[in-house]
């Protein structure tokens, strides 16, 4: 237990020989730590995040969030350890999912200790009844949520590039396998959120794990659409 | 013959000797309000040290106490049932408040390099509580003497806060000396978990209320952003409260 904290504190600090000494061995133990603070981080967050528009909704986005993310390194394991050697990193598959799964937690462990707050802000929230201002709820929760989603990710993936750095023969191929490996996650990441969707909960609709068209249609097809609407060419 | 047998003479210890020995002794009340405000390095290295838990436990006491009084001093504005309530509101609110920000404190520590442990950061943060309450204490005459000659719910609110942002203002200070202390290298993050802090204690105030001022209900059911309750509707519903 205690080796498990002084491990995601390195993680946390950032500090580049630490984080090296974390990838030497990547044994199935650290593995499992990686996941399960997803699991526990990403679940904790997922739940005050869905549970405004109900205690149901808030259990499946425990379910749903930590799934996204840990389906998202599985997905990409291959494509992710192939641009490695590519951009001439030296890491291979093993430590390249390792790596990426260590990125996920430590946003995950910083999505947790948000977690109170996000739940001080939903007790606070005028509840789904007050027709009026649900919409208004609604729109603020999505927005504290996307900065403290934001927050977490770029503290993960600023420490992910720090390890990077450990193993890459100058700043510009760290820089670039983490833009690589950002676009990928982005691309798929984004895709399993459409497919789970919902996550808060629309006022309007009504509590369920996939909606009914969750395998119609696709995140960029449906944004395409929204910009074409929103300018209207 | 035997000699008489000598006491063997003390032998010098190194200053970090008899700073250990220090450190190992018990805190008291009075020692912990002189190290909060004087000198904090001090109680950094007894937070950090072999007796942090009893530490934490004075930091506490003091925190809570001086809440009390000050509670005493908000509740003195309506009487009533706010002598009792205020003082409970005002201690519940800033442990709830302080356990909600704990977390994110302890992750921004880290984030910002420090190798404090979480015990460590909940002593920081319990010292950081003292400071501010302590500081209200000394605030206290100044707010009573308002609480006393102002009608005004809404004014008299508004003195409360400017206090408690200036007394929090001061125990985030501490805060940021404390993880420097502790290995922490930036102080950018100490800024932004102060306003999280700053937001979660002014939304608690209106989740709580009413604190200054009197309402029929003990706890209102009306859930309120803080900043609409203080600029739209605080003041017509409390304008005449005392």
């Amino acid at each position: 237990m205690n080796e498990s904290r002084i491990r995601f504190s390195h993680w946390l600090r950032g500090d580049g020989a630490e984080l090296k000494s974390e990838l030497v061995v990547v044994s199935l133990t650290s593995l499992i730590r990686h996941l399960a603070a997803i699991v526990i981080g990403c679940g904790l967050f997922g739940f005050v995040m869905g549970v405004w528009r109900s205690p149901l909704q808030g259990a499946y986005t425990a379910v749903k969030l930590p799934a996204i993310l840990v389906l998202t390194a599985l997905g990409n394991t291959l494509i992710n350890g192939m641009f490695a050697p590519l951009l001439g990193v030296e890491l291979n598959l093993k430590k390249t999912f390792a790596a990426v799964l260590a990125s996920y937690s430590i946003a995950s462990l910083i999505l947790a200790a948000f977690a109170p707050l996000i739940g001080f802000l939903v007790w606070n929230l005028p509840p789904l009844s007050t027709v009026n201002s649900a919409n208004r709820a609604h729109h603020a929760l999505l927005l504290v949520l996307v900065i403290a989603i934001a927050f977490a990710g770029t503290a993960a993936n600023r420490r992910l590039l720090t390890l990077i750095r450990q193993f890459s023969p100058d700043d510009g191929s760290a820089l670039r396998l983490l833009w690589s490996w950002l676009t990928i996650n982005f691309l798929l990441g984004s895709q399993l959120s459409w497919i789970l969707r919902p996550f808060i909960g629309s006022p309007q609709l009504v509590v369920q794990f996939f909606r009914s068209d969750a395998l119609h249609g696709n995140f960029y097809a449906t944004l395409a659409h929204t910009l074409k609407g929103f300018f209207d060419f | 013959m035997n000699e008489p047998s000598l006491p063997p003479p003390v032998p010098a210890q190194p200053n970090g000797e008899n700073e250990m020995i220090d450190l190992a002794r018990d805190l008291t009340v009075m020692n912990a309000v002189e190290f909060v405000l004087r000198n904090p390095r001090q109680m950094i290295a007894r937070i950090a040290g072999p007796r942090g838990t009893w530490t934490s436990f004075v930091l506490a006491f003091i925190a809570g106490v001086s809440a009390v009084v000050y509670g005493l001093v908000v509740g003195s504005f309506s009487g009533g049932s706010q002598w009792w309530a205020a003082p409970a509101k005002i201690v519940g609110g800033m442990a709830l408040s302080g356990l909600i920000c704990l977390p994110s404190l302890y992750i921004f520590a880290c984030l910002g390099g420090s190798r404090a442990k979480p015990s460590q950061v909940f002593g920081v943060l319990l010292a950081m509580l003292a400071i501010a309450n302590l500081l209200l204490i000394g605030f206290a005459p100044v707010a009573w003497i308002f609480s006393q000659s102002t009608d005004s719910a809404t004014c008299v609110g508004f003195f409360h806060i400017t206090f408690w942002v200036i007394a929090l203002l001061f125990g985030c200070r501490f805060i940021a000396t404390a993880l420097r202390a502790l290995g922490s290298h930036s102080t950018s993050l100490v800024g932004l978990w102060t306003l999280l802090f700053l937001f979660v204690t002014l939304q608690m105030t209106t989740t709580l209320r009413p604190i200054v001022g009197t309402s029929p209900q003990l706890l209102s059911e009306e859930k309120v952003f803080f900043l609409n309750y203080w600029f739209q509707g605080a003041p017509n519903k409390l304008e005449h409260a005392k």
